[in-house]
């Protein structure tokens, strides 16, 4: 089991790092992998090859390996927690909920007047990734509440009827935030790592570290909650702790990409059933990794297909993911014996 | 030893049961009998120290199981429950591995004697050939034993199993209870079932407890038979029980 565990890491690690370096390379303005090597290093002359490397092209990829990651996890974390297989942040409306998060942050300053957007603006990383949060955080709980009340498919819907409000209620707030001046945000409603810059990446990166070691400690009582509440309290497991550390775990990874990337969909749905095939366990510690980086190599593939020299630009990266996550789901609620059986 | 001093057991303020005083001696093979609503899910969740007591006190070796931290618990007192509970993705392996769960460091991974342990409990369940089968797939009876397995695997001294037989048929809940029994001889666990199997639970206990009306009693099957007990818990204007012929016949025979 150990031995399957470091090979299918290992083979998802090179393939991250290959996709990495293509994606690095490779763009509307092509660079060989000698080129692009110089640029990292710092080694080469080429001062254009090093700007496109490392101020446009670096943030993006660390950008969709760090959100695709966190999703993954967080999926694996919301798949025990809701028990419920096709859980995600995505798919419950927790990304909305940090996106209305976002939204009312942005049009509350717009009408407080050019002084608020501008200190919303100037720090705008804590700003909106605590926005973002509180969006996060009251929609898990809500959907955590509802969750004892009705069965996994019920929930599913409600969670993406949600986005949908979400979504609308959003627009509109932003349309009057734009009117009153703050078009801090504007643009922001789709999925995209490509707005990430250098100097917000460490607010991107500080809460999904914090919530990944949230998510390491967490894992062995989380295992026990696949049993039912019942059976994890009589394994000696303090359930409602457990709850509020998962949760909290949750919302530290979902945030941030929430707040800089958008409603990144699919990849946390998927990667931890891509995580538990290559696993063979459900047992959520080996799952993690596996899950972060199998959800790191979707989102940058994705990203990538959308980077790539198209003539035009009209390819979101939401579109791509659904095309590989949306089938998956159909076969989940079509197969999964959880989903079936449920009420 | 499993001892109860004055416990009262209920939910909330209202009291179903008590207050009960008995002990079971190690190793034994005890049923709980008793009609729908007695309390005997009660009684048993507080003795496995999942909900509190209205009053008085379990005692497990000398220890209050309410007292004791969750931890200590959890290696002391394994529990199997009627629910058929949802398991995701979760492998008949390593649902048996959670029995483990109580001894592993935070990391939940099995030394070598866990897996033994592991192993032995699937094999005492006879479910070594779906260890590696979803715990979902599992038919009811095969998902008792696996249950059962986990709860072996935990290595306690006292075994709460409620209605775990209610899903299974007469050969496999006779399978059941069996493998129950030996386990205790074998391992000097205490095994607290509760069952609807009144004829079958008369034969194999070592101890019955007898609910009715907010009051238990004790003693060995032949004991409750003979002092007319049992008739006196489940007789109904249609059926009684035949303390001669061991079984329940029908009142009206014409």
């Amino acid at each position: 089991m150990a031995a399957r565990a470091y090979t299918s890491n290992g083979a998802l690690f090179v393939a991250l790092t290959s996709m990495a370096l293509f994606t690095l390379a490779y763009g509307q303005i092509s660079l060989s992998l000698g080129e692009t090597f110089a640029a990292l290093t710092g080694s080469g002359s080429d001062t254009l090859a090093r700007q496109i490397v490392l101020d446009i092209r670096l943030p993006r990829v660390v950008a969709a390996i760090l959100a695709g990651g966190a999703l993954g996890m967080a999926g694996v974390l919301m798949q025990a927690l809701f028990r419920n297989p096709v859980a995600d942040a995505w798919s419950l409306g927790l990304l909305a909920g940090g996106q209305f998060g976002v939204a009312l942050a942005v049009t509350a300053a717009a009408f407080v007047g050019p002084a608020a957007v501008s200190f919303l603006t100037f720090f705008a990383g804590p700003s909106i990734t605590l926005a973002a949060a509180a969006g996060v955080a009251l929609t898990a709980v809500f959907m955590l509440a509802l969750g004892r009340r009705v069965g996994a498919i019920t929930l599913l819907v409600v969670g993406l009827m949600l986005g949908f409000t979400v979504q609308g209620l959003t627009s509109v707030l932003l349309h009057f935030a734009a009117r009153a001046g703050g078009r801090v945000y504007g643009g922001w409603s789709d999925a995209s790592f490509a707005g990430v810059e250098t100097s917000t990446l460490p607010w991107l990166a500080a809460p999904i570290l914090l919530g990944t070691g949230a998510a390491v400690a967490t894992a062995k009582p989380l295992t026990s909650l696949l049993l039912g509440e019942t059976y994890a309290k009589s394994l000696g497991v303090d359930v409602t702790t457990l709850r509020r550390v998962a949760l909290a775990a949750t919302v530290l990874l979902v945030a941030p990409v929430v707040a800089f990337c958008g409603p990144v969909s699919f990849v946390g749905l998927i990667a931890p059933h891509f995580a538990r095939s290559l696993a063979g366990t459900a047992r959520i510690l080996p799952l993690l990794p596996l899950a972060a980086l199998g959800g790191a190599l979707l989102a940058l593939t994705g990203d990538a297909i959308v980077h790539l020299p198209w003539e035009q630009h009209f390819l979101h990266l939401n579109a791509i993911l659904a095309i590989a996550g949306a089938p998956v789901v159909i076969l989940i609620l079509i197969f999964s014996p959880a989903v079936r059986g449920w009420r | 030893m499993l001892s109860t001093e004055k416990l009262l057991v209920g939910y909330g303020s209202r009291a179903v049961l008590g207050e009960v005083d008995l002990s079971a001696e190690e190793g034994s093979f005890l049923c709980i009998l008793g009609r729908n609503g007695a309390g005997k899910s009660t009684l048993m969740r507080t003795l496995a120290g999942l909900q509190p007591a209205l009053g008085g006190r379990a005692l497990l070796q000398g220890e209050d199981v309410a007292a004791m931290r969750a931890a200590t618990r959890a290696r002391r007192i394994a529990v199997v429950l009627t629910e058929r509970e949802f398991s995701p993705a979760l492998r008949v392996e390593d649902v048996v591995s959670l029995g483990r769960q109580p001894y592993t460091r935070w990391q939940g991974s099995l030394t070598a004697e866990d897996t033994r342990i592991v192993d032995e409990s699937l094999e005492k369940v006879a479910a070594e050939e779906f260890r590696g089968r979803y715990f979902d797939d599992l038919s009811d009876g095969e998902r008792q034993r696996v249950m059962i397995a986990r709860a072996i695997a935990q290595t306690s001294s006292l075994l709460v199993l409620d209605e775990i037989t209610a899903f299974l048929d007469l050969p496999g809940r006779v399978e059941v209870m069996a493998l129950l029994r030996r386990h205790a001889r074998e391992t000097g666990a205490i095994v607290l079932l509760s069952s609807h199997d009144l004829e079958l639970s008369l034969q194999l206990a070592d101890q019955v407890w007898l609910v009715k009306d907010g009051t238990l009693r004790s003693g060995t099957p032949e004991s409750l038979i003979d002092r007319g007990l049992v008739a006196g818990a489940f007789d109904t204007a249609d059926v009684h029980y035949s303390a001669a012929e061991r079984r329940f016949q029908l009142t009206d025979a014409d």
